[in-house]
């Protein structure tokens, strides 16, 4: 049992001691806190759906003192009929739609209560917030008198394509933003912080090839191998999201998209790879070894996550195209929009070229590196 | 005679952190590693570089390889300073140092052609010098066999071979028999004795006395960063042998200290 301790207080030595590897593993942890404080200043104003909201609704056959209750906290829109209430809010222009029954009155409190029936979009966050907005309204109202949606019915008015669309663009950014990440990290550490471990990116440094071929030679061939891993990773989230989802969303999935959606994905995310490639290239060639690279590298990845999780934040909003110049985080958006079958052009071009802007930058940092007899040949 | 190597006032000072200071013993915040080193090397010679580890000799050969910058002074190879004209330079010289390795992953023949490519070397050129090296080298047997999994002999053979596929003026040798068995280190020695035939340029770094009394035309010793001694090999070993002689410099310069 002596040795154990023995065991741990050398252990705990090596760790204190070593400056670099405390700063490595308590940095994650700053990084969130101070990363999530910023997003929450920035972002508050934009998630959700504003507390002021006022759902847009149709009311179908409601008693006068309920839809005057209604009308205080709703936004009541007239329609031509029902069956146009119901397409206004499958088409987004409507958030809900609630429909009493004609014999509401004679019935309400009795053994065989009044069904009132609430349709909503679940695509769309409005309705979504109407819906639960609704519900929980009626329910206040008199929890036995009469009952919401309890009759079999097709409440959620959202189409298949709309569903998918919804879910895959919230998921997708976030998704693709860590699998491309780990692809990064995979190759970039070996590939730089390797070969300057190993003693063989010397060996290049003193042959005639400039160091910004040098460093994009690095990153294009990186940028292939991580993409490789990436894209496979896509295709086995795509063809697993029916045994994820269901086949109710899932199966179709895949088809829903067209060529050309898989084309501006693909030029999004080749993007987004230079992006991360080229900055854990930096890291890796600032890190003596691939291990001390790997843990500088950690909280990167951390980052590059949130940038994807960050999308979710404009779900319910339409961000200023200017947003779309922010590296990765317009990248997250534009994939969504690709996604949701909402593609904003301008945005897409932007956030693919500020994330060419950021790696040509990174390049050429890279090659100062390469230059740097600091860096390079630091015991 | 055709210069080739020109040192002028070449000098390189490293900031020591407080661990570097802790076990350098000392508390000056910088180290000079090389102290305004001038001499000049020839066509068709080899110049030892002689001393003690720690004296200089490693930066000295990485400035003029162009891995490090001087912070003052310059070299030129060729005519070319290794400040201004890095790239030039780096077609002028071979170097072949322990520091400097080769990828496990990667058979002889593919390094020689991927090295061939960065230094220039068309491919007609790079295949027949390839023959020619690999078979003065007995590498013909292995030249398919990964890095990683050949002898420590047939290695530094290979590492060799790689350091010269652009047909340098000037090659830098920094302990190149270190580690090796008696054959190979005579392999490397008989070689550096073909390259000077050729009217290749040597600069060969050692502290092994015996391989620069073999080998050296002209001898530098480099203590505490600075020049001690540069004459002939001839000339400093006429009163003495080499080992003698360096002790008596040594002594003079550091005042006996070991």
């Amino acid at each position: 049992m002596k040795n154990v301790f023995t065991i741990i207080k050398k252990e705990f030595s090596r760790f204190f001691k070593d400056r670099r590897m405390v700063v490595t593993v308590l940095l994650p942890g700053l990084l969130i806190y101070v990363i999530y404080s910023i997003m929450g200043a920035v972002f508050s104003d934009m998630t959700g759906v504003d507390e002021d909201y006022k759902p847009t609704a149709y009311i179908f056959g409601a008693p006068t003192d309920i839809s005057a209750q209604l009308s205080e906290v709703l936004n009541v829109t007239e329609q031509t009929s029902l069956d146009d209430a119901k397409t206004a809010v499958t088409d987004g222009k409507l958030d809900i739609v609630l429909v009493f029954p004609s014999n509401f009155s004679q019935t309400v409190g009795t053994q065989t209560p009044p069904d009132v029936k609430v349709y909503y979009n679940s695509s769309n966050s409005n309705s979504v917030y109407g819906y639960t907005f609704v519900t929980a309204l009626l329910g206040q109202m008199n929890t036995s008198a009469f009952t919401v949606n309890a009759t079999p019915d097709k409440f959620n008015l959202a189409t298949e394509r709309d569903l998918a669309g919804s879910f895959t663009s919230t998921i997708m950014p976030m998704l693709m933003f860590a699998l491309l990440a780990s692809g990064c990290m995979a190759v970039a550490p070996e590939s730089i912080a390797g070969e300057k471990e190993r003693g063989t990116m010397a060996t290049m440094l003193i042959t005639p090839v400039r160091r910004v071929e040098l460093a994009l030679g690095k990153i294009i061939s990186l940028t292939c191998f991580a993409l490789l891993s990436g894209i496979s990773s896509f295709i086995g989230v795509i063809l697993s999201l029916p045994k994820l989802m269901g086949t109710s969303i899932g199966a179709e999935t895949a088809a829903l998209y067209s060529v050309g959606d898989y084309f501006l994905v693909l030029a999004v995310i080749i993007s987004v790879v230079l992006v991360i490639i080229s900055a854990f290239s930096v890291v890796s060639a600032y890190a003596k070894s691939v291990k001390e690279a790997g843990s500088l590298i950690s909280p990167l990845m951390i980052l590059v996550i949130v940038f994807g999780m960050a999308t979710m934040f404009f779900a319910n909003s339409t961000p200023h195209v200017a947003i779309y110049l922010v590296p990765l985080l317009g990248s997250g958006l534009a994939l969504s929009s690709i996604m949701s079958f909402a593609v904003n052009p301008l945005g897409l071009a932007l956030s693919v070229l500020s994330n060419l802007v950021i790696t040509v930058a990174l390049v050429v940092l890279l090659a100062f590196m390469f230059k740097s007899e600091k860096i390079m040949f630091k015991k | 005679m055709e210069e080739i190597l020109k040192v002028e006032n070449l000098k390189k000072t490293f900031t020591l952190s407080r661990k570097q200071q802790r076990i350098e013993k000392t508390n000056l915040s910088v180290k000079v590693a090389v102290d305004n080193l001038s001499f000049s090397a020839y066509k068709g010679e080899i110049f030892g570089l002689l001393g003690p580890n720690g004296a200089g000799k490693t930066t000295t050969l990485r400035m003029l390889a162009t891995l490090i910058k001087p912070e003052s002074g310059n070299a030129y190879i060729c005519g070319k300073s290794v400040v201004s004209e890095a790239n030039a330079v780096r077609r002028k010289i071979g170097f072949l140092t322990s520091e400097l390795k080769l990828e496990d992953f990667f058979t002889p023949n593919y390094l020689f052609g991927f090295f061939s490519e960065l230094y220039g070397v068309d491919k007609q050129t790079a295949d027949a010098r390839r023959r020619a090296l690999f078979s003065r080298f007995g590498i013909d047997r292995f030249a398919e066999v990964k890095f990683g999994n050949l002898s420590t002999g047939m290695k530094q053979k290979v590492s060799l071979v790689i350091s010269i596929v652009h047909d340098p003026e000037l090659i830098i040798f920094d302990e190149p028999t270190n580690g090796l068995d008696v054959l190979t280190a005579k392999v490397v020695t008989d070689f550096l004795e073909e390259l000077r035939c050729d009217g290749k340029t040597i600069i060969l770094s050692t502290h092994i006395f015996s391989l620069v009394e073999k080998l050296c035309d002209r001898v530098g010793i480099i203590i505490d960063g600075k020049l001690a001694a540069l004459d002939t090999l001839e000339a400093l070993t006429k009163e003495n042998n080499l080992e003698t002689t360096f002790f008596d410099i040594y002594g003079k310069v550091t005042g006996g200290r070991i």
